[in-house]
């Protein structure tokens, strides 16, 4: 049984909020593997939308994950896949944000 | 007076007058009873049918509003249907029912106001808002185990009404019928909540956090609700009734005019042509941009290519996107502006050690050139996309002259390299300036001669200029293109592009604003590169002006001793020419994200 643990950077600009946590509890529950989610001295289960909702992380934060089980590693490399390519949500912006 | 207006957040345009309807959306009265032993597991079976009813019910809501909202907006309903996925949820409730001999409604509300609990706790106002999404499938789940229906909350409304309630969840926000509900007034949320998000998709006028709603607004009472200005008023008078529908008539009618000026050709009143390209900042703003009209994308940003990525983008993944670009726009010019690189915009490959002050910096061309590698394979790809499309290259933060002429010798050799190895690009490639210091702006005359076009990035140019840091607030009215200043740098390019017989554009967020786009065609500039929602409007306003009535204002702007006066002068010479009533004054983009879902 594999444990591994890495940090992950936020890069949408949007953070992390209700959706991207969706996509992540999303991820997360394709594997057997146990994943657990810590952003400062709050941990939750990964694979709970319930848990992951309480975490909020903004652009430019990083989150801890851990994954535990025979797949840890596949797991964990689709998570941070995840969270690399900002939950699939690198289009969406502030309203203000604006350009150049 | 002031009693009889009320003030919330607007987070969904438009007026709508009508008789107020409260909504109570809220948890059943659930009665406490328990179920004998040899039922529990009966409850337990009870209440997974109920679940994966609600989950079917919530998925089909899910498809009704890609449908009506959104592909990005429906995934709003992701987060309530893996709630009812959610093993430590439903286990939590299962568990409840197996220990406490609870009924299923029972555990799944004692379960509920445990998370509400915990989350109001939390204290984090994110959370809070979030709870309306808890909230919204609890009802649902407890209606359907005590036999009630939720739709028919929208049925007892026979009128056009505005529906007043405490909390809105997303799931009732998409069931509602335009032709009954129209205008959303909550006690809770805020622009973000998910309610608000999807009503403004929906297109119907919202105000939320107003506090002390449900009591404040007696049913039947008549409202006009201002979605624009966040404000409700009770009983209004005939006259104030009359005053909301013309605006709400000058809305509808500035929207309508905005998409016929889709159609329509870029020439000004006296039949000057003018061009106006779409800045293209992430793959998706390709739809809007082509939508709008776009003739052409006039600032191709290439940094999402990196951020995010833990890996460099090939030569081939980059040709594909400029291809995808340039396909998307057959005829028109795409201007791809180099890796803009520097500051927090490093990609996961780099580990740059902070600076002190990342403005000033490494980046943009300067990191380009000390990275040649990065550089070339960029250029590479640009050349390859160049061989059956009008594509250019657009050098940022310039400030010395050798570093285009050092751009352009890797362009040469690349193109020269490409050649040699029989792949299929451009022999040669126009590349630009884009002129964001006051350095490149004073050295424009030279830098047109070493280029093939300019490009003004004006946001860049003021901060640069008035040392204004645009992010701080402190500073905010100080941040203003309009100084006299930065017109003179604007000025400056213009004339020295002219002179050089080079063309010069503005890319910058500048051009997206009208009076603003009416002092650049004054200028001399007659392409201007906006953000694709804004591309209807600039079109509408310039082709109601002259170049005469353009250069007037633009001189007189010039000679004014500060930004408010250049703005005072060019809103008064724009009004001789456009209605400028039909502008929201209120907002800098009248039409704003409206504008972005002209299509609906």
């Amino acid at each position: 049984m594999a444990v591994i643990e890495r940090e992950a950077k936020i890069v949408n600009p949007l953070g992390m909020h209700v959706r991207p946590g969706a996509e992540f509890v999303k991820v997360a529950n394709r594997f057997k593997s146990a994943v657990e989610v810590r952003k400062d001295d709050v941990s939750v289960n990964g694979k709970s939308i319930l848990g992951m909702m309480t975490l909020a992380a903004e652009c430019g934060s990083s989150i801890m994950i851990k994954t535990e089980g025979d797949d840890a590693e596949e797991a964990m490399n689709a998570l941070l896949a995840l969270v690399a390519d900002g939950f699939h949500e690198m289009h969406l912006k502030h309203k203000d944000e604006g350009a150049t | 007076m002031s009693e009889r207006q009320l003030r919330g957040i607007g987070v969904s345009p438009g007026i709508a007058v009508g008789p107020a309807v409260v909504v109570r959306w809220a948890l059943p009265e659930v009665p406490h009873r328990v179920v004998p032993r040899s039922h529990v597991e009966k409850e337990v079976r009870r209440l997974r049918a109920a679940v994966k009813d609600v989950r079917r019910h919530l998925t089909e809501l899910r498809e009704q509003a890609v449908d009506r909202a959104g592909v990005d907006e429906a995934r709003i309903f992701d987060a309530q249907i893996l709630m009812l996925e959610d093993r430590e949820f439903i286990g939590g409730v299962a568990g409840l029912i197996r220990k406490n001999h609870f009924t299923a409604e029972k555990a799944f509300e004692f379960k509920t106001l445990e998370v509400r609990d915990l989350w109001t706790d939390a204290g984090s106002p994110l959370l809070k808002e979030r709870l309306a999404d808890v909230t919204g499938v609890a009802i649902r789940v407890i209606q359907h185990l005590m036999h009630r229906g939720a739709q028919d909350l929208w049925e007892g409304i026979s009128q056009p009404s505005i529906v007043v309630a405490r909390e809105l969840s997303p799931g009732l926000t998409v069931q509602l019928d335009p032709a009954h509900v129209i205008g959303l007034i909550s006690e809770e949320g805020t622009r973000t909540s998910h309610a608000a998000i999807l009503a403004h998709s929906i297109g119907i006028p919202a105000i939320f956090g107003l506090r002390g709603a449900v009591e404040r607004i007696r049913p039947g009472t008549m409202v006009i609700l201002d979605g624009n200005r966040g404000t409700v008023l009770l009983d209004p008078t005939p006259d104030e009734v009359a005053e909301a529908e013309r605006s709400e008539t000058r809305r509808s009618e500035l929207s309508a005019r905005l998409e016929e000026a889709v159609a329509q050709p870029s020439v000004t009143l006296d039949g000057a042509r003018f061009t106006l390209r779409g800045n293209v900042d992430l793959p998706d703003e390709i739809a809007a941009a082509q939508l709008h009209g776009a003739e052409g994308v006039g600032l191709l940003r290439t940094e999402f290519l990196l951020t995010g990525h833990s890996t460099l983008p090939t030569e081939n993944e980059q040709t594909a996107y400029f291809r995808r670009v340039a396909d998307a726009f057959p005829g028109h010019p795409v201007v791809v502006r180099s890796y803009d690189l520097g500051g927090d915009k490093f990609p996961a490959p780099f580990r740059v050690p902070a600076e002190a002050n990342p403005a000033l910096g490494w980046r943009a061309i300067r990191v380009c050139l000390d990275e040649p590698e990065i550089f070339r394979t960029q250029i590479r790809a640009v050349l390859r996309a160049a061989a059956r499309a009008p594509i250019q290259l657009m050098i940022p933060l310039v400030t010395r002259l050798d570093e285009v002429e050092r751009a352009r010798a890797l362009v040469a050799e690349e193109a020269a390299g490409l050649q040699r190895a029989g792949i299929e690009a451009a022999t040669s490639l126009p590349v630009g300036v884009m002129v964001e210091t006051p350095a490149a702006a004073v050295m424009a005359d030279r830098l047109a001669e070493i280029s093939d076009f300019m490009s003004v990035g004006t946001n860049d140019l003021t901060q640069y200029t008035l040392v204004v840091d645009r992010g701080n607030a402190r500073l905010a009215d100080r941040f203003t293109p309009h100084d006299p200043s930065v017109l003179r740098l604007l000025k400056l390019v213009a004339e020295a592009a002219r002179a050089a017989g080079k063309p010069a554009s503005v890319c910058g967020e500048m051009a997206s604003e009208p009076l603003s786009a009416f002092l650049l065609l004054g200028l001399g500039y007659e392409t201007l590169s906006v953000a694709p929602p804004a591309l209807p409007l600039i079109k509408w306003l310039l082709r109601q002006v002259t170049t005469a009535q353009a250069r007037a204002a633009a001189d007189a702007a010039l000679a004014a001793r500060s930004a408010a006066l250049a703005l005072d002068i060019l809103r008064f010479a724009l009004a001789e020419a456009v209605d400028l009533t039909l502008l929201d004054p209120d907002a800098r983009l009248p039409a704003g994200r409206r504008s972005g879902s002209l299509k609906a």
